[in-house]
């Protein structure tokens, strides 16, 4: 789904570099439900995404939870499962959330049909897993 | 009497469908399950794409059964091109089924049911209330999803699994791993079972046909031929003369029907069918929860996907034993001879019981080894007719009841289904009317 696949291309960037060994990259897909196995008994998780931010498209931005207010509804895009709204609500519920949930979201150009991602968000990405690298390393 | 349920969407299910009934002057005026879907335009998606692709492309139809439309995607293919497989490549696509099969019950069961029976609306309530049912469900849906990750190399759309075989192997480390969460599991499917036999299911009854694949030698998920319980047995290839696509009015999703009105598909027809193949613990608790074929109540597919969750685990545990005493080898995938096809191309038939039932693909590959062409028919279009025909029966036994309860009922109908509308979603011809 075009630039729907910034996350999995940023997982791919990360691997190609030496990550400290506390930290545990994932390509998470549509975990829906499951996210909670997934981001229990860690103190910090950052999650990278292709975000509806209003931003023009290739625009990124990192948000801390307190930036951001996650809206739990049937995603027009996920036709299957829960999205991470709900897998993070689900999570709260259980009192298993991380101390600290970060996003890295860049803006998408099209998220149509598509195996590539656009010119923007491919020439922008690499910043972004940069700045990503430059925070697991402190 | 008038009455009017217009439930727009149902919730807790996969995609969008709504229930429609009108009662007026105590008579059924419309009594209806609408599917609102847009087409997902796959089939043609396929055309002009390299066979290699086609697993691929497909398990992107379903974030839930991508595993399953990998499986028959790939023996679809393997079928057009004469591709025999190796033991351990049908006992390691076995496990991974098992794996998506144990996944999506799980999460039927426990996310989208449970929330019904115990009076909440969603699981995030129920997070709350019932916290260690909550847990026991993520705990069991994780060690599902690791057999896919150990196996076909991650939990959702599996990447190693190729025409002809594998690119990945476990190692036997990983598979015994796997193997003690599963005896550690039986604690889990043993408190689910105990659970689901207290739960209140809805009474009602309404006999159809039901269908399946059928194997001799064990309860069938991969291959097989077609049966249902009229007595009708046919191979895979003839799959046209028990589906007849049709369209209606309401319904972006095609119906299907055999000899009867409707037919169904899924875990209740599978129990139906092949009980005398599950393993003994599965039928232990199918005992435990009152069912024994021929069982006629569509509230029951929740109850015979548990019996089919206990039959996984257990089958999974043994698939496990074959392959380390076998010992996981390093084989390449059989190799492809496309010179073998004619000049007219060839076709495959591939299919699988998917957790929702029936699943076929159909691909014509040419000689240059391209997809000319792509069937693809998804278990719920197979639901849908006799969905609908079950709650034609069921309103007039329910009218009485105040319409919220009736709305439930017919709510909990749909889920019972646990229909994947969205995968069900075909492209139609669309004729402007004369």
């Amino acid at each position: 789904m075009g630039d729907d696949g910034a996350g999995i291309e940023a997982v791919r960037l990360l691997a190609e570099s030496t990550l400290p060994e506390n930290v545990f990259v994932q390509e998470a897909g549509t975990p829906g439900w499951g996210l909670v196995e997934w981001i229990k008994g860690w103190p910090s998780v950052v999650i990278v995404d292709a975000i509806n931010m209003g931003l023009k498209p290739g625009e990124w931005r990192r948000l801390d939870t307190s930036e951001v207010r996650l809206i739990a509804t049937q995603g027009d895009l996920s036709l299957h499962d829960s999205g991470l709204a709900s897998g993070l609500a689900l999570a709260q519920a259980l009192d298993l959330l991380p101390d600290r949930i970060t996003f890295y979201g860049i803006e998408p150009e099209s998220i149509d049909h598509g195996m590539v991602l656009s010119p923007s968000v491919n020439a922008n990405l690499p910043r972004l897993v940069e700045s990503l690298r430059t925070e697991f390393a402190m | 009497m008038t009455k009017k349920i217009d439930v727009h969407h149902v919730t807790r299910v996969e995609g969008h469908g709504n229930i429609v009934v009108n009662i007026d002057g105590g008579v059924v005026k419309d009594c209806r399950f609408d599917v609102i879907e847009t087409p997902r335009f796959f089939e043609a998606m396929l055309r002009g794409r390299p066979y290699l692709e086609a697993s691929h492309i497909t398990s992107r139809i379903c974030g839930i059964c991508s595993t399953g439309h990998t499986t028959a995607s790939l023996r679809a293919s393997e079928t057009a091109l004469g591709v025999e497989l190796t033991e351990q490549t049908i006992l390691l696509r076995k496990l991974v089924f098992h794996g998506e099969i144990l996944d999506s019950h799980l999460l039927h069961v426990y996310m989208l049911v449970a929330p019904d029976f115990l009076g909440v609306g969603s699981v995030i309530p129920l997070a709350t209330t019932h916290r260690d049912v909550v847990l026991r469900a993520l705990r069991m849906k994780k060690l599902a999803g690791d057999i896919c990750v150990v196996v076909a190399g991650r939990h959702t759309h599996p990447i190693a699994m190729t025409v002809g075989g594998f690119t990945h192997f476990p190692t036997a480390a990983e598979l015994m791993d796997l193997r003690e969460q599963l005896i550690a599991c039986r604690a889990d499917v043993d408190a689910t079972v105990d659970l689901c036999s207290t739960l209140p299911w809805p009474k009602f009854e309404r006999d159809t046909e039901y269908v399946s694949l059928t194997k001799p030698d064990e309860y069938a998920f991969i291959d097989g031929e077609i049966k249902t319980s009229d007595g009708y047995r046919m191979p895979i290839e003839n799959y046209k003369d028990v589906t007849n696509e049709y369209l209606v009015q309401h319904s972006s999703a095609k119906w299907t029907r055999h000899k009867r009105e409707s037919l169904m598909v899924g875990a209740l027809a599978r129990f139906n069918n092949n009980y005398d193949q599950l393993h003994p613990r599965a039928k232990a608790a199918a005992e435990k929860l009152g069912i024994k074929p021929k069982v006629t109540n569509p509230y029951l597919n929740t109850a015979a996907q548990v019996v089919e969750v206990v039959h996984c685990v257990e089958d999974a545990i043994l698939i496990i034993d074959q392959l380390l005493t076998k010992g996981i080898k390093f084989e390449k995938p059989t190799p492809v001879d496309l010179g073998k096809i004619g000049s007219n191309g060839c076709d495959g038939v591939g299919a699988c019981e998917v957790p929702r039932g029936i699943l076929i693909h159909q691909y014509w590959i040419g000689q240059d080894g391209i997809l000319t062409g792509a069937n693809c028919i998804i278990p719920t279009n197979q639901n849908i007719a006799n969905l609908e025909a079950d709650m034609k029966a069921l309103v007039p036994q329910i009218m009485e009841k105040p319409v919220d309860a009736m709305r439930l009922d017919l709510e909990m109908l749909v889920r019972a289904y646990d229909p994947c509308i969205s995968c069900s979603v075909h492209v139609m011809k669309v004729e402007k009317k004369s």
